[in-house]
């Protein structure tokens, strides 16, 4: 690595992610980055948003898990979906695999998201959703909350369906390998 | 790296599956590892014939390299059209639990659960409570455009088994004329699950000609389990394997199905049936006629009052009615739809039979035991501009000349030499002009992942020029060249096209949105030589084997603006701007390079300069 400029756009972590200092994190401590992941400008992640406890019990709860190689793009948003159950309104912990990508101005409120996911710009990822591994979810998808997208899959439409089934290469094309392509893109 | 989300944007690499030449289905007789190779085709032969890559056909051989396998016994590229699929497990998409294929068999590609998709928009259904604090009564309800099955009069008593419970509500002799839409089981007319759910409608519902009277319309369901009935009466009376193995009566049965499928609202069937079940046993079955086609009957009229009353609104579009068994024509006679499976498939050669890709089969994991695709196996081949600043694929400016980088990686552990050929002039009625600077070069073998990485982190991507290895002395000839890549400069000159809307003598546009295309077939021969497999995995003496494999690819360039050209000189600003070295040596050496290439236009060498 060059040496840094000492007030350079990206903070970078021990784990070698990068957030930049435009990006909005709320109660970083309930998120956890995996490493050598990426936090463009103008992101939003709502660690605050957590899991509603009885006062007393252990509140060291982890509103957002973030895997490795993961790339947040401009003005994307990670909200953990919430939900009335059994008269009380509680938030419930987002899960994302390694090697996903965030297009830009995506709202993400999934449940979980697996492995190898790419989400084109402009997509909405309704509250719940699950999202396996191997996903091409495409530019503008509107995904239902509760919806369920199974691994090798590519998405479209409002509301989002599988459209396609993607090849046996999925793993090798989403992945986003090259990771110094994208620090080269964003330095 | 193109970005994944461009399903359809320039630049684009296809590669040519050979299986439309040399018919796939003709089994070759397996090479035995450890003998040497055979190429596939002799090379003579097949660098005769430029691929064409606007012939009609070519469009079924043309993939891209991520939907293509190889198989090594073949040593050929294998596309989808040239295997076999097997399929390995069921599961359902939503709950994503597996489901024998014996269920599948009984009840039909459908889930049985709790798995619903919308009518209205396809998205998938929740179970909802209606009643106060999570109690039931129960809907389906979705969250996209918030249809729940209330409205068409359903909910359910418990939230599980929503499937049988929705199968009983929809029973078919207590509700069948309440709409005249029918009702329809949540399973496929191809499953055999509804005796479970309609145990009471069995046999007697066969239906005899005088039916025909009863102005009674048959549901779906009833149609089905009289057809079950017969077949199940037919299958005794015949043997259990008269079905399974004799195609006439395989034929006969699809064509009953199809039948039933294109005259669904057809009274006659009961005609058809009475007509069939005549004939028990082995006997060769006589179709009677059909009724003629039905003019405009009372229910018709029926349904155009109701559509008078609904309005337009109220009624269903092509994609919600396809959807549905029973192809309602309105919203009020839609259904949930009960999740239709997916399968994992392994995938076989078409030539010698050999499994390609075999994933595992619990269906959420995404490892495969097997995965031989030809990513692994070929080079790739990426295109980039070589100014790529302030540049629109989709508007090749005419008669100027563009060029572009054509990376090779080598996917192989040995170095490779790689041919290029391609056609001076691209095929088709308004020909480019295309030159490849450098048609012969080697590429690096492809050694650790992670060492190129670690060392472009610290230098700058000129700094590989220096790495390069026995290619060093042909520097100006290839662009630049990596670890396991190479990249040449491609050199472009698009056709003045007749503008859009200019019409021939016949009336026909001159140029079509087709010939704006710029598509380059490029022939990619790749000579390597690797250490010889061995049978016994013997030590011996280290055995070397030449191999060889040739290609056609089709480079998606560009598209051809409508616009005239008004300078040309911006085309060769742009490179000069942007690495001003590396194009000296280009434009000193480059004709060394170019006359290498195989097929060499005077004429193009005249336009580019006078383009300069």
């Amino acid at each position: 690595m060059p040496p840094k400029q000492t007030k350079g756009e990206y903070i970078e972590t021990d784990t070698g992610n990068k957030v930049s200092r435009k990006s909005v994190i709320l109660g970083s401590q309930n998120i956890i980055l995996g490493g050598k992941t990426i936090i463009q400008a103008d992101c939003t992640i709502r660690g605050d948003l957590r899991r509603t406890v009885a006062p007393g019990q252990n509140s060291g709860n982890v509103a957002i898990a973030v895997g490795r190689y993961c790339f947040l793009s401009r003005s994307s948003v990670l909200r953990p979906p919430g939900r009335t159950h059994q008269k009380t309104f509680s938030y419930y912990p987002m899960k994302i695999g390694d090697h996903v990508f965030v297009g830009e101005g995506c709202v993400v409120e999934a449940a979980l998201i697996g492995s190898y996911v790419h989400i084109a710009k402009d997509c909405v990822i309704g509250k719940f959703a699950i999202i396996k591994d191997c996903v091409k979810i495409e530019e503008g998808t509107v995904i239902a909350p509760n919806t369920v997208i199974p691994s090798f899959s590519l998405v479209s439409g409002r509301p989002g369906v599988v459209i396609d089934e993607l090849p046996e290469t999925a793993q090798e094309g989403l992945e986003c390998r090259s990771p110094n392509h994208l620090m080269r893109s964003i330095r | 790296m193109v970005p994944p989300s461009a399903t359809y944007r320039f630049p684009t690499v296809h590669i040519s599956c050979p299986c439309d030449e040399s018919i796939a289905i003709t089994p070759k007789s397996p090479t035995k590892p450890g003998a040497p190779a055979v190429p596939e085709e002799d090379p003579d032969e097949s660098e005769e014939e430029t691929f064409d890559p606007r012939a009609p056909r070519s469009n079924f051989s043309l993939f891209p390299l991520d939907n293509l396998l190889y198989c090594e016994d073949c040593k050929q590229i294998r596309c989808p059209r040239c295997v076999h699929d097997e399929i390995v497990c069921f599961f359902c998409p939503n709950c994503l639990f597996e489901v024998p294929s014996s269920t599948v068999k009984t009840d039909g590609n459908r889930c049985t659960r709790n798995c619903f998709s919308c009518p209205i928009c396809f998205a998938s259904l929740v179970v909802a409570p209606t009643g106060e604090g999570q109690a039931g009564p129960y809907i389906l309800l979705c969250n996209h455009c918030l249809w729940s099955s209330g409205e068409i009069g359903i909910e359910f008593e418990k939230p599980t088994s929503i499937a049988a419970q929705l199968a009983e509500k929809l029973k078919p002799p207590a509700l069948a004329r309440a709409s005249s839409g029918s009702f329809t089981s949540p399973l496929s007319p191809m499953s055999a699950s509804s005796e479970g759910y309609f145990p009471s409608t069995g046999a007697p519902t066969i239906i005899t000609p005088d039916d025909e009277e009863d102005k009674r319309e048959l549901s779906p369901e009833e149609r089905f389990i009289g057809l079950k009935a017969h077949y199940a009466q037919q299958k005794a009376g015949a043997g259990a394997d008269e079905y399974g193995s004799s195609p006439g009566a395989l034929s006969r049965l699809m064509g009953l199905i199809s039948g039933l499928g294109s005259g669904s609202r057809s009274r006659s069937f009961g005609r058809g049936i009475g007509g069939f079940s005549n004939i028990g046993g082995k006997g060769k079955v006589e179709w009677t006629e059909w009724d003629a086609v039905k003019g405009i009957g009372d229910d018709e009229e029926e349904l155009v009052e109701r559509i008078k009353e609904i309005g337009f609104a109220g009624t269903t579009n092509k994609e919600q009615r396809i959807a549905q068994n029973h192809q309602p024509r309105f919203i009020q006679d839609l259904r949930p739809l009960a999740t239709i499976l997916r399968t994992k498939r392994s995938k076989r050669c078409r030539a010698c039979r050999h499994i390609l890709v075999k994933p595992e089969s619990k269906p959420t994991t995404i490892r495969f035991r097997i995965k031989l695709v030809a990513m692994n196996y070929i080079p790739a081949l990426s295109i980039s501009r070589l100014d790529p600043t302030t540049f629109n694929y989709s508007a090749l400016t005419p008669l100027s000349t563009h060029q572009f980088l054509l990376t090779i990686t080598n996917p192989l552990f040995d170095p490779i030499n790689i041919t290029l050929a391609t056609p001076a002039k691209t095929p088709g009625s308004y020909p480019s002009t295309v030159t490849i600077l450098c048609p012969t070069f080697e590429v690096g073998a492809n050694t650790d992942v992670w060492d190129e990485a670690l060392q472009t982190t610290a230098n700058t991507p000129t700094a590989a020029i220096k790495k390069g290895r026995k290619t060093g002395m042909l520097i100006g000839t290839v662009w630049d060249l990596g670890r396991n890549w190479t990249t040449v400069v491609i050199e472009l000159v698009p056709p003045l096209l007749p503008l859009p809307g200019e019409l021939d003598e016949d009336g026909d546009e001159l140029a079509t949105e087709d010939d704006r295309l710029v598509q380059v077939p490029v022939s990619v021969r790749v000579v390597y030589e690797t250490d010889l497999e061995r049978d016994d995995g013997g030590l011996g003496k280290e055995a070397k084997e030449k191999r060889e494999h040739t290609y056609w690819s089709v480079l998606g360039l560009g598209r051809i603006s409508e616009k005239m050209p008004t300078t040309a000189v911006e085309d060769v600003a742009g490179p000069s701007a942007a690495r001003p070295t590396s194009l000296v040596s280009i434009a000193g050496k480059g004709v060394a390079g170019r006359g290498g290439a195989r097929e060499e236009a005077g004429e193009s060498r005249a336009n580019r300069h006078s383009v300069r």
